[in-house]
């Protein structure tokens, strides 16, 4: 536990505000060995080596080295088995009916379980079974739910639909919306720290100290200094007409996005019985691909059709939003879209390849999401 | 445990009849306190725990950047000890009062006692938004949405719950004395005081007008709202202080029936003119103020029974337990400027 604290990525990246997210990191004492290749991965030092697509050619012979693997069926079987951890970890039948059901309506509402899914594969990469952390996927999955559900209110976003469907307060009402997100962030704790959630073949010597760290884990990277860092920030910056400095961006991205990432791959690892220098190795794989996620996005939303997204596209430039290829153009946010995902697979070289399949394919799949 | 297991087993109420200011004063003067009361001193227990839970709570919210958020969650959290509107820090005085009560150190129950501020100032921040309560004032002051504006009071509710949790795990001695299952134990007891089975169920029930009912959903919204919290408070106490099965069961029911009490006489209070009006003094319209008095005195009695059970084995360090009951009644003395004067 003190390892976890005493590295504490999140806030040196805070401290120094560094478009070098990595570097950071490891000035502040993180041990790490690719730190010389990560040093460069800020896009105004781009070195140009690869082109985006050559990462693609790249992705994909290693995909093929792990043959057999299928990333479609693997990731629709993950999401059936959370959905069933889902479902069963709401009180059935308890009162009241109505908080129990708009928590169910956020919930079980569909999506990708792309967090509970790096959360699996954390746990299986240093030889856990993922059954010891399906209770710890299941917590992550319902902290994201709750923060989707207070971002939609009205004081907030204020949006009226997600995923095609009516947000939580239009249909039960903006109290309830924010109770059901009190209760979700409650229940996510309750669910991982509870012994009734873990299957039986947990070692009794060793389970009970990880599930406390990885608990410490996640409540830190949702807290004032991660997930909720990251919102005040955005808050702060949305209605100033002056841009976003790259850095200010990059704070944002790396605490409403990584944040919950890492806490999804380390809280998987740390039950698994990752040893510290692999935890810390799938924290910055993490990292990597929450940046990626957002730089990924923001080049969507910029070359892709509404069509394509199922969402408005250009809707950032519309808005005035400080984005990637506002601030770098687009051919400089590729590159940098092409780097932090190298980054990512170099974090991987270190683990079983069969074992890892799972998470290359978890960062290939968010760098080349059409949508 | 069943919602309704603490009312069942109440005897047979004694109804007053006589106005309610005048028995609860009378009440006060003629209480026949314990012999052994003389000897504690529950204002000068509650002050100096008051200020261990007051820099507990400073050191655990340190200002750093983004700045405006930490802010706004010490705000919510740190009313201002010694002024007008200090917190009485009651959860934690309950659940230290436990711990202590079984031999356990006061440093193992602090970490937790002031993540049970966290969490109750979390659900109140959220309490208190324009789509809830609307309340602009809360302890006296303007409430945290009307000082931080309204999203940042909900982000600050979001940051309180992991922070509580946080503080719990990085601070608690362990694994020694506190076991880690122990540690997990507390963890869990502290997210469903505050879920959808607990307060959160209690501000929807309140929410769902159930006050405005009978008697049943009255004492369920008191329950939920109230008794959840304090029953977390008491358990929490009794695991950090190495509880049996049945130490726990008894300071579970002893926390759960003083989290009610203490309410209910402020709602009897605040009927009867001695404090401020609550919105739900509507408690009293629907039991009416002689049963309202009826139920202060099943609880009183339940409570002391409970608390009864621990005087043979721990002798003297029953009392602060004791006496708990006692000021949950007549409010004995203030607490206001307590902690300036520690």
């Amino acid at each position: 536990m003190a390892m976890a604290f005493h590295f504490h990525p999140l806030a040196a990246t805070r401290v120094h505000l560094s478009p070098l997210p990595f570097a950071a990191a490891a000035a502040a004492g993180a041990p790490s060995p690719s730190s010389s290749s990560v040093a460069i991965a800020a896009p105004h030092h781009h070195h140009g080596r690869r082109r985006f697509s050559a990462v693609v050619a790249t992705a994909a012979a290693s995909a093929a080295a792990t043959t057999e693997f299928d990333f479609k069926a693997y990731m629709g079987e993950r999401a059936v088995a959370v959905n069933r951890a889902l479902d069963a970890a709401i009180p059935a039948g308890e009162p009241p009916a109505a908080l129990h059901d708009a928590m169910r309506y956020a919930l079980l509402a569909g999506g990708k379980r792309v967090r509970p899914a790096l959360c699996l594969a954390a746990c299986a990469v240093v030889g856990g079974p993922e059954a010891w952390a399906m209770p710890a996927a299941a917590a992550v999955e319902m902290v994201h739910t709750m923060s989707l559900v207070h971002d939609d209110l009205p004081c907030m976003d204020d949006d009226d639909l997600r995923r095609g469907k009516p947000t939580c307060h239009v249909v039960y009402g903006e109290p309830i919306a924010v109770l059901a997100g009190d209760a979700l962030l409650s229940l996510s704790f309750h669910h991982m720290a509870s012994v009734g959630s873990y299957p039986p073949d947990v070692d009794p010597e060793k389970h009970p100290a990880r599930v406390v760290r990885a608990i410490g884990e996640l409540a830190r990277c949702i807290g004032s200094e991660g997930l909720v860092a990251g919102q005040v920030v955005d808050l702060e910056m949305t209605g100033t007409s002056e841009p976003v400095p790259l850095e200010r961006l990059e704070y944002i991205h790396l605490h409403k996005t990584a944040a919950l990432l890492e806490a999804s791959v380390v809280i998987g690892a740390i039950i698994g019985g990752g040893t510290d220098e692999q935890i810390e190795r799938l924290r910055k794989y993490a990292r990597s691909i929450g940046l990626l996620f957002q730089v990924v996005d923001d080049i969507l939303d910029v070359t892709k059709s509404s069509e394509e997204l199922g969402k408005t596209a250009g809707k950032d430039l519309a808005s005035d939003k400080t984005t990637y290829p506002k601030l770098l153009g687009l051919e400089k946010s590729r590159e940098f879209a092409e780097k932090l995902l190298s980054d990512a697979i170099e974090q991987l070289d270190c683990f079983d390849k069969e074992k890892a399949a799972p998470l290359l394919h978890l960062a290939n799949y968010i760098a080349h999401r059409q949508n | 445990m069943a919602l309704s297991s603490l009312f069942i087993t109440l005897p047979v109420p004694k109804v007053p009849s006589s106005n309610s200011r005048r028995l609860l004063t009378a009440r006060a003067s003629s209480a026949a306190a314990p012999a052994a009361s003389a000897s504690f001193d529950l204002r000068r227990y509650w002050t100096s725990l008051i200020a261990d839970v007051e820099s507990e709570l400073d050191a655990a919210m340190p200002m750093q950047p983004p700045e405006s958020i930490h802010s706004a969650m010490r705000y919510a959290v740190l009313p201002g000890a010694g002024k007008e509107g200090a917190a009485k820090r009651a959860p934690p005085v309950l659940c230290v009062a436990a711990c202590e009560l079984l031999g356990g150190p006061r440093a193992a129950a602090l970490p937790a006692a002031a993540a049970l501020e966290m969490l109750h100032a979390a659900s109140l921040v959220h309490d208190d938004l324009p789509c809830f309560d609307a309340a602009p004032t809360r302890r006296g002051r303007p409430s945290t949405h009307a000082a931080y504006g309204t999203d940042m009071a909900v982000l600050a509710g979001d940051a309180l719950f992991p922070l509580a949790y946080t503080h719990v795990i990085s601070h608690t001695p362990s694994p020694d004395p506190v076991p880690h299952a122990v540690l997990l134990r507390v963890l869990a007891e502290l997210a469903r005081a505050v879920g959808s089975t607990g307060m959160a169920a209690g501000q929807f029930l309140d929410l769902a007008g159930a006050t405005a009912l009978g008697e049943a959903e009255v004492m369920q919204v008191l329950t939920k709202k109230f008794g959840e919290m304090a029953e977390c408070s008491a358990a929490c106490g009794a695991m950090l202080g190495g509880a049996g099965p049945d130490e726990e069961a008894a300071l579970r029911r002893y926390g759960r029936t003083i989290g009610v009490l203490y309410e209910l006489v402020d709602d009897v209070r605040s009927a009867s003119g001695n404090g401020k009006m609550r919105r739900n003094a509507s408690v009293l319209r629907s039991l009416g103020m002689d049963r309202a008095l009826g139920i202060v005195e099943e609880l009183k009695a339940q409570a002391k029974t409970e608390a009864d059970r621990f005087g043979d084995k721990y002798g003297d360090r029953v009392l602060p337990l004791y006496s708990f009951v006692d000021y949950a009644v007549e409010r004995g003395f203030e607490l206001q400027g307590a902690a300036a004067t520690s």
